[in-house]
């Protein structure tokens, strides 16, 4: 899971280990102040999304690929599940601001609420709404215009 | 739900990390605890020296004492040994002088 949400965000599978071997060595001093599996669960995501949030900042790295700067080759409407239209969506996600692409993350590969992003994150559930429904309009129109695919 | 959320789902659906991770990040766990432990070291040796100090203290001073008492004891028997010789002189000169008394 952490892993994961590092490299989903960061789109670097070497930057994504680093990011995870300090989570777990940040969670093996304060184990013994989490209380329960739901609380280590909780500071896991939580610690994750920061350091990843603080990584970009830190580096101030570039997207890895800017919406328009590589242009698709316009093809029939790809079916479901993809694999180009998987890795297209994962480089769109992974140049998304940094608080809105986490937001994206955790929605979609943690399977969380807003309320449950808002408390994780620190920000207020109106605000995680807005930011997941401006990111879906902005996916849905980069990838409908680039890719050819329709009905999304 | 729509299809652009399937297919978000499928796009970050989770990943496993690269083989050998679970071994780094113990690697790096006892890295720490090693360092961790040294920093704690030079407490250690000074509580280690003071009560090797403290137990040799109280080795030389047992020494000592024992020093003293066995002095004591010898001490004491000689001024025993004084007593009974003192003693058996005083008896000798008495019997002289009861043999003086009664020679006359």
């Amino acid at each position: 899971m952490v892993f994961s949400i590092a490299y989903h965000f960061l789109h670097d599978r070497a930057l994504a280990e680093e990011i995870a071997q300090e989570v777990f060595l940040q969670l093996y001093k304060h184990l013994g102040s989490l209380e329960s599996p739901a609380h280590v669960l909780y500071w896991l995501r939580r610690t994750t999304s920061n350091r990843c949030i603080d990584c970009v900042r830190r580096r101030k790295l570039a997207p890895q690929v800017t919406l328009d700067a590589v242009p698709e080759p316009v093809a029939a409407d790809p079916g479901p599940g993809d694999p180009i239209l998987s890795r297209r969506l994962q480089q769109l996600v992974a140049s998304l601001p940094e608080k809105q692409r986490m937001v994206v993350v955790l929605r979609y590969q943690e399977d969380l609420e807003p309320e449950e992003i808002a408390r994780i994150l620190h920000m207020p559930v109106g605000t995680v709404k807005s930011q997941l429904q401006r990111s879906l309009a902005m996916l849905r129109d980069k990838v409908t215009r680039t890719m050819g695919v329709v009905n999304l | 739900m729509s299809r652009l959320d399937d297919e978000l789902r499928q796009a970050l659906r989770r990943e496993e990390p690269p083989p050998g991770f679970a071994g780094r990040v113990l690697a790096r766990v006892e890295s720490a605890e090693r360092g961790r432990r040294w920093w704690a070291w030079p407490r250690l040796s000074w509580a280690a020296a003071l009560a090797a100090t403290l137990l040799l203290t109280a080795g030389i001073e047992f020494q000592h004492q024992r020093h003293v008492r066995a002095e004591g004891e010898r001490a004491k028997e000689q001024v025993m040994l004084a007593l009974r010789i003192t003693g058996s002189k005083l008896q000798f000169v008495k019997e002289k002088i009861h043999a003086m008394d009664t020679g006359r």
